[in-house]
């Protein structure tokens, strides 16, 4: 258990505290009674274990909500082209729960496999990721339910696992181990029966988990049944707006913007959703997905479907966000449950 | 305005240099200000050369998001002018404006824009002398008020501990009370469509969490067992007639008192015909948001409103008679202490108020969604040509877009608080909502329940007041 330490939480709290010179450190604050993640300028305006999860994930950390990818401004008679400079400084990402952890993977698998992504390539490498286990679910929570886990360890650099009033400590990568440096050497290293602890804490926390599983088979279902009827009355309550998927710790979906006024300007990435009808409005006027179900189905059938292997995850990652602010009640996980319900007893064509 | 080196999300960045000059914006109407700017010109009168002028038709063409544009790009102070009341060109542009002025004034000053950087005037061909004297007014109302507080999240800012919303709520309903009622509310919804008086009933079902609901549209009689009432029965339903009516000639709608003014919102607006629809008002218990009841409930006696058609209570169904006369803004509003408070407090303050709640705004619109009276098919934030509201998600452009939501929403919200329940950042929107109804209310009169009135924004007096006006 060299990479393993249980921690008081003082020690903890003087440990996070170090993190902060030296380090742009964001964590879990409130602010005007919202549970959300800001960079933070000392130790005490973290919330290490907070009641309930933050309102969104800290994906606007690598992936923020604007961004300029470059920049111009006329002087006398030329142009002058400012290529903005790529994020520097080590940040911390203190704090996330492991589904938020995961999300920054599923991130990870759009902006860095194939064509990395510049700007979120450079702030992935200086970040590191401090996540922790859930001590329990919140009502909205299923990870389970899609294949991930309370105490999951992917993402994160080091992990902390709620021990009673205590913590354990887990530098999972080099990278953890090297933000943990020296510290390590004042605590306590962490015992066999320490670490039986995660598999105790991921059995209560699954267990306060009441929705049934997704099947991994029903990908294929859900993309045979493309055109189903069902859709329509699925997502007949959907209003429209994008709180699903900028809550989202996996959205990763963008849009370009520019902004300029007679003298300057620059071009952004934003972020943008498919539930959006301007997301996929041609310039000709077309948009290929006109209504709101079939936007709604997008959203769905990208977390759930359209994946290349069977092994491959889910993109959803069960935090629940979704479910719980959604302004008009829909519900992904049942959602998923009656389309393929459907699909399966009425057939792939059933009309609409 | 903004400097060559300066990058547009840089405008406005604070401290004030020395020998520093406002930058000031003047939006003239070409039928006279601009005319008389020119008179000033050829009179040889001297005034500040801070101002620059943008030439419009008329003040009626000037929308806030142009003011606000203005702001946006670095202006320190706004200057509008155009012609007297009774003068105007196309007879009566400015009168309209002048209430949009007045309205939008207020909420700049409630956001924390200090109003020696916004002024408006009535400025008339022959009139070179006053543009001058205007101009040289405005230019050290400008000064005064010092460079434009920086569009950002306040940092290393304590923020501010509104006064705690205090009220009673509707009267206590128990288990059977409310079982009663929604087995009531089941009755009646199946005999509306027995009868056929509608083809779908637009009312609540249970959701996938505990205490969750959602919109459910029933065309079938034996659906009528999934309908529920409850605590949790949030959503304004309003919001899903007008699809509802895309299938259906009437539709029928479970309403809460707080969910009519939006129904005769959109009777009055023509987006719906009073015989269209059927409402249900239902005996409402009030509506839990997060674990307390919903500040909008803290003031409201949950009793179904006359306006309804049936109304539906422990006791049982019947038919109501309409009488509009009771105006939803009657009661008192539990958040008229926090507007109070905010408003004691100096322009400073309130800027970084405002500013850390538009900060955590991720722009998902789901304000707009929510708002039975957003019914516009292209919002104007997804126009982009010109693009008036910035896409960017920063403070700049998420202050331009919950300023103009408001502007576009005052005198016709209804209060119904659908947009800050369903924002995920909790930006009381609730209170710049209720303010402007107040002023709109202050201004010109109770907006009531009947469908007849008029918005106040879209109609003037020709006496309307004009204190402000130079």
């Amino acid at each position: 258990m060299d990479s393993s330490w249980k921690l008081t939480d003082a020690q903890l709290r003087e440990w996070l505290s170090g993190l902060i010179e030296g380090n742009s450190v964001v964590a879990p604050v409130e602010e005007d009674g919202v549970l959300l993640f800001r960079p933070i300028a000392s130790e005490d305006q973290a919330i290490v274990k907070p009641s309930g999860k933050t309102r969104w994930s800290p994906k606007e950390f690598l992936f923020p909500r604007s961004e300029a990818l470059y920049r111009y401004n006329f002087k006398g008679g030329s142009v002058q082209l400012e290529d903005p400079s790529l994020p520097e400084g080590h940040q911390v990402l203190f704090g996330m729960r492991s589904c938020d952890a995961s999300g920054i993977v599923r991130l990870d698998e759009i902006f860095l496999s194939g064509t990395k992504d510049r700007l979120y390539a450079a702030r992935r490498e200086n970040t590191t990721v401090v996540s922790t286990a859930c001590a329990a679910a919140d009502p909205e929570c299923f990870c389970t339910a899609v294949g991930y886990s309370p105490v999951g360890e992917e993402g994160s650099d080091v992990q902390l696992v709620p021990v009673g009033e205590d913590w354990m400590l887990r530098a999972l990568t080099d990278k953890g181990r090297n933000l943990v440096g020296d510290a390590g050497d004042n605590w306590a290293e962490a015992t066999v029966k320490d670490e039986k602890e995660i598999e105790e804490l991921e059995k209560t926390v699954a267990g306060q988990i009441e929705r049934s599983p997704v099947n991994r088979e029903w990908s294929q279902v859900l993309e045979e049944g493309f055109e189903h009827g069902a859709w329509d009355r699925l997502a007949q309550h959907c209003l429209g707006c994008s709180v699903c998927a900028y809550v989202c710790p996996s959205c990763s979906c963008f849009d370009m913007n520019h902004d300029a006024n007679a003298f300057c300007g620059e071009q952004c990435r934003s972020w943008d959703a498919c539930t959006f009808p301007l997301f996929t409005h041609h310039a000709s006027g077309h948009n290929p997905r006109e209504t709101r179900q079939e936007r709604y189905r997008q959203r769905v059938l990208h977390k759930f479907a359209f994946r290349e292997e069977n092994d491959e995850p889910f993109r959803c990652v069960g935090c629940g966000r979704c479910v719980a602010l959604c302004p008009a009640g829909l519900d992904i996980v049942s959602t998923v449950a009656a389309a393929v319900e459907a699909i399966r007893e009425e057939g792939a064509d059933a009309a609409r | 305005m903004t400097e060559a080196n300066v990058t547009v999300s840089q405008v406005g960045t604070g401290s004030v240099p020395e020998n520093w000059k406002p930058h000031i914006v003047a939006l003239v109407c070409n039928w006279c200000s601009y005319a008389g700017a020119d008179m000033a010109g050829t009179t040889r009168l001297e005034y500040p050369a801070n101002v620059r002028m943008v030439r419009f038709p008329c003040t009626g063409r000037m929308s806030p998001l142009m003011i606000l544009r203005a702001f946006e790009q670095g202006a320190d102070g706004v200057l509008v002018s155009g012609c007297h009341p009774g003068d105007c060109h196309y007879v009566q542009g400015n009168l309209v404006a002048r209430r949009r002025f007045t309205i939008f004034r207020s909420l700049m000053d409630f956001i924390g824009i200090d109003l020696n950087r916004l002024h408006f005037a009535w400025v008339s061909a022959a009139e070179g002398h006053k543009w001058a004297k205007v101009v040289n007014e405005v230019t050290t109302a400008v000064q005064e008020a010092g460079p434009l507080p920086s569009f950002e999240n306040p940092e290393g800012w304590d923020g501010i501990d509104l006064p705690v919303m205090e009220g009673s709520g509707p009267q206590e309903l128990d288990q059977g009370q409310l079982d009663a009622i929604r087995t009531n509310l089941r009755k009646a919804a199946s005999e509306v469509l027995k009868t056929e008086r509608v083809g779908v009933v637009v009312g609540y079902g249970a959701g996938a969490l505990l205490d969750q609901t959602h919109a459910v549209l029933i065309t079938d009689t034996a659906d009528c067992e999934n309908l529920e009432w409850g605590r949790s029965c949030r959503n304004n339903l309003s919001a899903y007639v007008g699809s509802a009516l895309e299938k259906h000639e009437r539709v029928a709608v479970v309403a809460k008192t707080c969910d009519l003014g939006a129904i005769t919102g959109l009777i009055r607006e023509g987006q719906l015909r009073r015989d269209q629809i059927l409402v249900i008002g239902v005996q409402c218990p009030g509506i839990v948001d997060g674990l307390e009841l919903a500040t909008k409930c803290l003031s409201c006696s949950g009793d179904p409103h006359p306006i309804c058609d049936l109304v539906v209570t422990v006791e049982g169904v019947h038919e109501s008679c309409e009488d509009p006369s009771t105006s939803a803004l009657d009661t008192p509003d539990a958040r008229d202490e926090q507007i109070a408070h905010l408003e004691s407090l100096p322009y400073d303050e309130r800027w970084k108020y405002w500013q850390r709640q538009f900060s955590r705004c991720l722009r998902c619109y789901a304000c707009r969604a929510a708002c039975p009276l957003c019914y516009c098919s292209t919002c104007i934030t997804d126009k982009h040509r010109p693009q008036w509201v910035p896409t960017s998600i920063d403070n700049q452009g998420n202050s331009a877009w919950n300023i103009i939501r408001a502007v576009h929403l005052a005198g016709r919200c209804s209060g119904c608080d659908e947009c800050s329940r369903v924002c995920p950042a909790d930006i009381r929107l609730d209170l710049i909502n209720r303010k402007l109804s107040l002023e709109v209310e202050r201004q010109y009169g109770k907006i009531g329940l009947d469908p007849e009135e008029k918005s106040a924004l879209v109609d003037f007096r020709m006496e309307d007041a004009e204190e402000f006006i130079l």
